[in-house]
């Protein structure tokens, strides 16, 4: 019965103007968040901000176009590659900078194989950094509001089985 | 004797002549068929190649102005405007236009699209106008005595086709203080109305009109178009 009741939450809204807004605002609140990640070092904002506003846009996305349209752009498989892909982004920035001889996450040292100034060599490496952070959490967000919707269940198609 | 084999010899060439030519014929019948068959395909596919090429130039062009849209935005926000940020916003607004250009032009407009942009613009002032005109009347309600309240429900069928053209009635109607779409289902708006003078005038329609010239829909001659086909009239004299 509960399964019945949230699982409205990702059928495809039938209002139009919720519908047309969304379509419209989704790839303006992609940009911000990819402009909110990019810009994490310089101003207010990072990795997580951003990535909240980019997995806020998806979640927008299935509730109002549905959980099919959604998982034909990305499938569930390819969601937790990407939620374990950001995690390695930034454990593999931290164990590179352990290998090229400073400590984890000492971005300095990064210097040797970019090719440019220490200071500058820092500010990549915490862009790479936010990059992993944002993509994990872009993923884990939406992983976290399919699983509350669909009752855990993978699909609609299998719940309706389950039914 | 001799007379007998040449009349003979002559018929059997005769009917060798007559064969050959209904061979011949069935040949040529036969080619004609083949010729015309590997023509229909070659159009056959000539046309699916030409569909296609429509359709992914149709593809690009949305591509191409999804990308340039949000590229304006992105230097809009970003203060940096170095190789290396240009660099990376051009990376983003390739990767959101390559995923949700479909959504940004989800339903292909058949008028021309700079028409609509300024005819919306000059749509906005009267709009603000509009707005202007409601604020004064729902504070002269809210000072005034409890009789000129007459709030209620109203059901009209809308003319408006598309969707983006439904919203922007459905938001201006909320925007002007005193009126707010509860509901669009289909093309009937359900409007809640505070007082009979703002019912009156959003029943008489001059906000759909403006809006369906806008996007040029529902065939009706509307003032605006006879206005803006005068000067060429006039030119004509």
């Amino acid at each position: 019965m509960t399964i019945k009741q949230t699982a409205d939450m990702t059928k495809q809204s039938d209002d139009v103007i919720v519908k047309t807004l969304s379509r419209l605002l989704i790839p303006f609140m992609q940009i911000y968040a990819l402009y909110v990640i990019a810009h994490g070092h310089y101003s207010p904002g990072g990795g997580f901000q951003g990535g909240v506003i980019l997995g806020a846009s998806l979640i927008l996305l299935v509730i109002t176009y549905g959980l099919d349209n959604v998982l034909r752009m990305m499938s569930e498989r390819s969601n937790t590659i990407l939620c374990s892909l950001g995690v390695a982004i930034y454990v593999g920035i931290g164990i590179l900078c352990i290998i090229l001889g400073g400590n984890f996450l000492d971005y300095g040292a990064l210097a040797k194989i970019l090719h440019v100034e220490v200071p500058h060599a820092r500010s990549l490496g915490i862009l790479g950094v936010e990059t992993g952070v944002g993509i994990a959490v872009m993923a884990v967000m939406l992983s976290i509001f399919l699983d509350i919707s669909t009752g855990g269940l993978p699909s609609n198609k299998e719940q309706g089985q389950s039914d | 004797m001799e007379v007998t084999v040449l009349v003979q010899a002559t018929y059997k060439s005769f009917e060798m002549l007559d064969d050959a030519r209904d061979r011949a014929k069935q040949i040529l019948d036969i080619a004609a068929k083949l010729t015309s068959e590997t023509q229909a395909i070659h159009r056959k596919r000539i046309e699916a190649i030409f569909t296609g090429a429509k359709q992914t130039k149709a593809k690009i062009v949305k591509f191409i102005s999804a990308f340039i849209i949000l590229l304006g935005f992105w230097l809009l926000l970003s203060g940096h405007y170095d190789v290396f940020h240009i660099t990376i916003g051009m990376l983003c607004c390739a990767l959101i236009s390559y995923l949700s250009y479909d959504l940004m032009f989800a339903n292909p407009r058949t008028g021309d699209m700079r028409v609509i942009v300024k005819r919306f613009i000059i749509y906005i002032p009267w709009l603000l106008y509009q707005i202007f005109l409601s604020n004064l009347h729902v504070a002269r309600l809210a000072l005034g005595p409890r009789s000129l309240l007459d709030p209620k429900i109203m059901k009209f069928k809308s003319k408006l086709e598309s969707d983006i053209s439904m919203v922007t009635l459905a938001n201006s109607i909320t925007l002007t203080p005193g009126t707010i779409t509860v509901d669009v289902k289909d093309g009937v708006y359900y409007v809640h109305a505070v007082s009979k003078k703002v019912a009156e005038d959003l029943m008489t329609g001059d906000m759909e009109d403006r809006i369906a010239h806008i996007f040029m829909e529902a065939d009706h001659v509307y003032v605006q178009d006879v206005l803006d086909m005068a000067p060429i009239f006039v030119a004509l004299k």
